[in-house]
């Protein structure tokens, strides 16, 4: 497995930097950040160079990296990487430099309960909570460093782009913190439509994900829809939810998942995926696209878009985007919203030959249109042109709304003792995936 | 730091100065009392050691707080000590009382633990022995996370010294944690057999049915590296017959619904392998449909890109072998819109895979969308992977070359082109078939800037030349800059003339001779040439056999191109989530030759448990043939009193012998022994070191001065200073001979391609005046991928430093060979450094020990060793026992001295405590205070 484990920072130095075997030279940390500078992007996650393996992922801006010299596991090298920056975060709070610089040695405490020459041992935070003798030291949010330093990021490692909730970002070793467990249920689609709106493609990739700060890690019982089903029989149709595959955290016992849709949870501390769960059916996609393309002369294109939020008045999307990619040879593009529109941009930008349309809020049920007008180098003609217009691809966000159905109808602790009855939060939360309509 | 350099200028001064006095600080707020400031300075220098600074000097005083009963505090130091025990082995040994002490803690496992997976970390082979008796222990431990911490710690100690790991028979306290009631330690257990499996290259973990359910049973109850371990382990078993096999798989399957990708692939390796045992189809479908969700699932699922990736990589392999996994999900393997490029392309190879009769319209829909994309890596793999949707299948041919029509049509550069290569290998599976989109591929002759495509579109032309009119015209276009195209298109413009030539005489004539006699006469590509003349001859000969020759049926092309050899698949279907089956390749060809790594590393152990074996008890014997009669010459030559001969020494004095051989016996004698000798150690002493009683390693009778154990000074990728060479690696160490100082040094040749040869070596100037008797080393040349061992005699000579030592003591070398010269710094030990010679008489001591200008300080050595003992090492390393006197309470005090080659006086109270020793030193300078406590604390730990 591992031959060494260190942290880089984004401009290479280290700030970690724990060898297991001894194996591999002491300057794999340069090689390591010498490669991954030659990608014009991110790095690729595993690369070899010189016979030594090197697996990293990215969070917060800090490479993460494992090294080996032997046939390693490259799903399992990042699945590790990826847990060790949970633990991290869940100790820490966050995962930026400035943590795990004022952290190091938690980390290098976390890191020898984590592995052992090399090979995962403990990687549950409430196993190795115990072990752990050093306290976190949170970064002072009034010192000077900080008001100089860009605002913490907030990392929540499934959705990136969702606003970090403030409760979830703080440490598992806080002894004052309340006794609260969150649950979110997040959904992402992938749609995708043609030209005239019918769904090509679909599928639901979700997950119930918690973030327990339960005290004693009570069991847990929770509750799935009555009408739930697994597994999809060819040419069946069933009116519940019907899930396709689903797994689960170790935690989680689902043996009574088949008779009663309830799943009995041992949590752990910190953020845990209970369940992931793949969904192909169809479903009422949540917007609709209908795009018009117009040849008003040989020069000149037309586009009009029309968005509709197919759901209920009563939720609202927190944004959407819409991206057209026009043709290369445009000269110039006018995107024009309606009169009067309100939380809404639409801008060109020359250099992707792109089209960005921004909806700040949007409630079920609205309307929108964007007609953009082309103008044309005098290289190609709007015939062969038109065709270049496309695929539009649309990200949004909608809270406290899921496509699928799959609800959470309770969430109980098993054995209440004296302690008072923990809070319990669930959200909701549906995104996209890859929301594309083709032209 | 001593770092003698020649000009030192005022600021790397005042630098040094201020690096000092951080230094000193640290020091102070170690020897201090309270926790907090002990605990912040460690914090601080493990800082500074994270940041690459060398903090090693402070060993000493980190070393000695190893003794705190504050969890915390410890933790750190033995970080510390995990980080230069490697680099300091010396003052390492140092630490190994303080753990043997933790490992037998009786109130608090986790201190057991603590110690157990910490000394496992230290890696120095001196002291592997004296860890085995807490190990052995701990193994039994009554706490299973001891008992699971033991059973990993075998494996690293049997990576320092496998010897010795199985002598003391730890691997069969290993098998035994099998039988463990705690699935934790079991798979542990298991995860360590398989490391020493992989390191020593046979069997460890002999799996049978017993076996197998004790590891079937950890798996429900383990965590899930646990489980991987234990399906790691299952996946090497072969079943009896295939109601075992069906029995395991009953009991895997379940695996196949965890979220840890790690897990599901490590159960579909086994799956995959066992259904292989399985009679009855009906069985293998089921089980093999079993995986269907479980891999579909790997690629949604928010799963991050790459393991998407690598899940599709092992799908294409999955499908290949068993078809029936993923026969109808092809949706899930359509390009999202966002999937970075390394998954479209991905996908787009599993889609080729999965076409078949049915689904081959949607799949087509799907592909033509793609080649409108914008990235042009994407475009040209959907148009080629529709190319292979028509070689694959003869039916749909037809509806491909349609698809490829269209794309023609769209008039896009890198569309057409990789259409036009696309429909050349359709032309060559189904001849004359699909004529008629001849005339638009000869419309988009102007456009092509691969050669490939150009190279493409005159073999269509060459093909067709009946059927296209103006082939003539076509091809004598392309001939116009024939010298100045690749050689791929040149050899089809030659073919492609040739065949006009043959079907249409008279159009081609002028052209054919133009050509051959360009390409024969100005061409310098031999290929070519050769092929015109050939092709020349042939119409000069017989033009009716040329057209035979030239028009012959070619074979077939399949789609077979694309898949993987039976061998090579059943290899990586073996290797399932592991990298080999993401690079497609047998792990042998990118894991670095394994073997030879562990070659290298087993002569290393050889050496090093050589190196003891002759410590502990003199000169084996039967040491070889040609020694026995040399043996008095070289008794001669060293002072036999000293009787520690290193395999080192043994093959210098095997050297000096042979020198005194060329003078007194006839000249074949050395040729004869010149290759035997480079031989002795890797034959010889296999054999040998394996006879070597435990027992007598463990317990060293006798006493001699002390060993330094090598540290390496050089790594193989340190620079030379002049030509920048690389891959030169050093380990060295000063060691006394009898009374005279000697250099060790274990070259290797790290290089795949040079050898080093030449050896010179020069010192610094430094505080004690040493320097090499000779420049030259007695070395023969290193070839790649040896090593080397040589010696060489150091006197006390040599110019002078005017610095005194610090800690770590440390001497600038610079080592010529006939490629560079390299710098690097070999440490010292005091130890090697007491005069034999010189006598400190009690009156001298007296007079000493009140002198003025003397620096005194107060150290306590954790060891317990009896007064005989403790006097019996010393002096055996020149450190000699004055005299004995009680002080004012009556507490003996025993008074030690020695003296340093270059006459400083070292003197010594030592007062016998129960579980410590007391020192109180007395040197004339200050910074020699923590070289002797360390050196101290070396003989008496070591020897």
């Amino acid at each position: 497995m591992f031959s060494q484990i260190f942290i880089l920072s984004p401009r290479g130095d280290t700030i970690i930097n724990r060898d297991f075997r001894s194996d591999l030279p002491k300057s794999t940390p340069e090689t390591f950040f010498r490669q991954a500078k030659t990608y014009s992007g991110d790095a690729n996650p595993l690369f070899t160079v010189d016979c030594i393996q090197f697996a990293h992922i990215k969070r917060g801006g800090l490479y993460i990296v494992g090294t080996s010299r032997f046939n390693l596991q490259p799903a399992m090298s990042l699945e590790l990487l990826d847990r060790l920056a949970k633990e991290i975060k869940d100790f820490c709070g966050v995962i930026n430099e400035e943590v795990l610089r004022k952290n190091f040695i938690l980390i290098y405490e976390i890191l020898d309960e984590s592995f052992d020459f090399g090979y995962p041992q403990l990687m549950a935070t409430e196993q190795i909570k115990p072990l752990i003798v050093n306290d976190p030291i949170q970064p002072q949010p009034d010192s000077v460093m900080n008001s100089l330093r860009p605002k913490i990021q907030t990392f929540n490692i499934f959705v990136p782009n969702t606003i970090g909730s403030q409760a979830v970002q703080r440490s598992v070793l806080n002894k004052n913190q309340a006794n609260e467990i969150f649950v979110d249920i997040y959904e992402k689609l992938n749609v995708l439509f043609n030209s005239s709106a019918y769904v090509i493609n679909q599928s639901i990739e979700g997950c119930i994900q918690m973030t327990s700060f339960l005290q004693g890690n009570p069991p847990l019982k929770l509750a799935l829809n009555e009408d739930l089903q697994i597994g999809r029989q060819q040419g069946q149709y069933s009116a519940g939810v019907t899930l396709d595959d689903c797994n689960f955290h170790e935690c989680v016992n689902a043996n009574e998942l088949d008779m009663n849709k309830t799943l009995r949870i041992q949590p752990p501390d910190g953020q845990f995926v209970v369940m992931n769960y793949r969904i192909s059916g169809d479903y009422a996609a949540p917007f609709r696209l209908f795009p018009i393309i117009e040849e008003v002369s040989s020069s000149k294109i037309e586009v009009t878009i029309k968005l509709k939020a197919c759901f209920d008045a009563k939720i609202i999307a927190s944004y959407a985007n819409v991206r057209i990619p026009i043709p290369k040879q445009t000269a110039n593009a006018y995107p024009e919203l309606v009169k009067n529109a309100q939380l809404e941009t639409a801008e060109y930008d020359s250099n992707k030959k792109m089209v960005e349309w921004q909806i700040k809020k949007l409630c079920g049920g609205q309307e929108r249109s964007l007609k953009i007008k082309l103008t044309l180098q005098a290289t190609q003609t709007a015939h062969t042109a038109r065709k270049e217009i496309g695929p539009i691809a649309m990200s949004f966000e909608i809270p406290m709304f899921n496509v699928s159905r799959l609800q959470i109808k309770y969430l109980r602790i098993e054995e209440r003792g004296n302690t008072t009855n923990p809070h319990r939060w669930v959200r909701y939360i549906t995104q996209s995936s890859s929301y594309v309509c083709r032209i | 730091m001593s770092r003698p350099s020649a000009s030192t200028s005022s600021s790397s001064r005042s630098s040094r100065s201020r690096y000092g006095k951080e230094v000193k600080e640290l020091q102070d707020a170690l020897n201090q009392n309270k926790i907090e400031s002990k605990r912040d300075a460690i914090r601080k220098i493990i800082d500074a050691m994270t940041r690459g600074k060398d903090v090693s000097m402070l060993f000493p005083d980190v070393a000695k707080n190893m003794e705190t009963s504050n969890l915390e505090l410890k933790k750190l130091v033995y970080l510390y000590i995990i980080n230069y025990a490697k680099i300091m082995p010396d003052l390492a040994v140092m630490a190994v009382n303080s753990f043997r002490k933790d490992a037998r803690d009786k109130t608090n496992p986790f201190l057991r633990a603590l110690a157990i997976r910490t000394m496992g970390c230290i890696r120095v082979k001196l002291i592997t022995e004296y860890l085995l008796d807490p190990l052995k222990e701990s193994i039994k431990d009554e706490d299973s996370y001891v008992r699971k911490t033991a059973a990993i710690c075998i494996s690293k100690l049997y990576d320092v010294s496998p010897e010795l790991i199985e002598e003391q028979g730890l691997l069969k306290l290993l098998d035994n944690l099998l039988n463990d009631g705690n699935a934790m330690v079991v798979a542990n257990a298991v995860c360590a057999l398989l490391i020493v499996q992989e390191s020593k290259g046979t069997t460890m973990l002999k799996l049978n049915p017993y076996i197998i359910q004790k590891i079937l049973t950890a798996m429900n109850e383990c965590n899930e590296w646990g489980v991987i371990y234990c399906l790691d382990a299952l996946a090497m078993y072969i079943p009896e017959d295939g109601k075992e096999a069906e029995a395991i798989l009953e009991r895997v399957s379940p695996r196949l619904n965890h979220n840890n990708p790690g897990v599901v692939l490590s159960a579909c390796k086994i799956m995959m392998k066992f259904l292989d045992y399985l009679q009855n189809p009906e069985t293998i479908r089921q089980n093999a449909l079993k995986m269907t969700a479980p891999l579909i699932s790997l690629l949604s699922l928010g799963k991050e890109p790459e393991i998407q990736y690598v899940a599709l990589k092992n799908i294409n392999l999955i499908i290949q072998k068993r078809p029936i996994i993923i026969e109808k999900d092809i949706k899930v393997f359509f390009c999202n819109f966002n999937d970075p490029i390394y998954i479209k392309l991905q996908k787009l190879e599993v889609l080729a895979k999965l076409a078949n009769n049915d689904n081959i319209q949607q799949i087509l829909h799907e592909l033509k969308e793609y080649t409108q994309e914008v990235d042009v890596e994407f475009v040209r793999k959907a148009v080629r992977t529709i190319g292979r949707c028509a070689i694959k299948l003869e039916k749909a041919a037809e509806k491909c070359v349609t698809a490829l029509w269209e794309c023609l049509k769209t008039k896009v550069n890198y569309v057409v082109m990789e259409s036009i290569i696309v429909i050349r290998d359709i032309f060559r599976k189904y001849p004359r078939k699909y004529e008629m989109i001849l005339k638009d591929l000869c419309e988009n002759l102007k456009s092509l800037e691969d050669p490939e495509a150009k190279a493409s579109m005159i073999w269509i032309i060459g093909e067709y030349v009946d059927t296209i009119e103006n082939a003539d015209t076509l091809l004598a276009n392309f001939s116009e800059n024939f010298k100045d195209e690749p050689a791929n298109v040149q050899h089809q413009i030659l073919v492609a003339v040739m065949k006009l030539f043959l079907q249409r005489p008279n159009d081609g004539k002028e052209l054919i001779h133009n050509l051959l006699k360009t390409a024969t006469i100005e061409c310098e590509n031999p290929d070519l040439r050769d092929r015109a003349y050939i092709y020349w001859r042939m119409l000069s000969t017989d033009p009716e056999l040329a057209k035979k020759i030239v028009f012959t049926e070619r074979p077939t092309i399949s789609d077979s191109s694309y898949t993987i050899e039976n061998e090579l698949l059943d290899k990586l279907i073996e290797n399932i989530g592991n990298l080999s089956s993401v690079y497609t390749k047998k792990p042998e060809s990118f894991v670095k030759k394994l073997r030879d790594v562990l070659n290298s590393k087993i002569a290393d152990k050889i050496d090093d448990v050589y190196d003891q074996d002759q410590l502990m008890d003199g000169r084996p014997e039967d040491y070889s043939d040609q020694q026995g009669g040399q043996s008095n010459i070289s008794d001669n030559i060293y002072d036999t009193s000293s009787q520690i001969q290193s395999q080192v020494q043994q093959s210098q004095i095997q050297q000096v012998s042979q020198k005194i051989d060329l003078l007194e016996l006839d000249d074949n004698q050395p040729q004869q022994q010149q290759p035997q000798q480079q031989q002795i150690p890797q034959q010889q002493q296999i054999p040998q070191q394996q006879q070597i009683p435990p027992q007598q390693i463990l317990q060293p009778n006798q006493i001699q001065n002390v060993r330094v154990p090598f540290a390496e000074v050089l790594t193989a990728n340190t620079p030379g200073s002049q030509t920048q060479i690389q891959g030169l690696s050093i380990e060295a160490a000063f060691q006394k001979n009898g009374d005279k100082i000697v250099l060790d040094l274990r070259i290797t040749n790290k290089t795949q391609d040079k050898t080093f040869s030449e050896f010179g070596l020069k010192f610094n100037k430094n505080p004690f005046k040493l320097q090499p008797d000779s420049i030259e080393i007695p070395c023969q040349p290193v070839f790649p991928g040896q090593t080397q061992v040589t010696q060489s005699s150091i006197n006390t000579n040599g110019p002078v430093a005017e610095e005194p030592p610090q800690m770590p003591y440390k001497i600038q070398v610079a080592l010529k060979t006939n490629l560079d010269v390299f710098y690097f710094f070999i440490p010292m030990s005091l130890s090697v450094l007491f005069s034999s010679t010189a006598s400190i008489t009690q009156q001298k001591f007296i007079e000493l020990s009140q002198a003025q200008n003397i620096a005194r300080k107060q150290e306590v050595l954790q060891i317990q060793i009896d007064p005989q003992r403790m006097k019996e090492k010393l002096e055996r390393n020149y450190f000699f026992l004055i005299g004995v006197r009680k002080d004012e309470r009556g507490v003996e005090l025993l008074s030690y001295a020695a003296s340093l080659v270059n006459g400083m006086p070292l003197l010594v109270n030592v007062i016998h405590a129960p579980t410590a020793i007391n020192l109180q030193l007395q040197v004339p300078h200050p910074t020699l205070m923590p070289l002797l406590y360390q050196a101290i604390g070396f003989i008496l730990t070591l020897n």
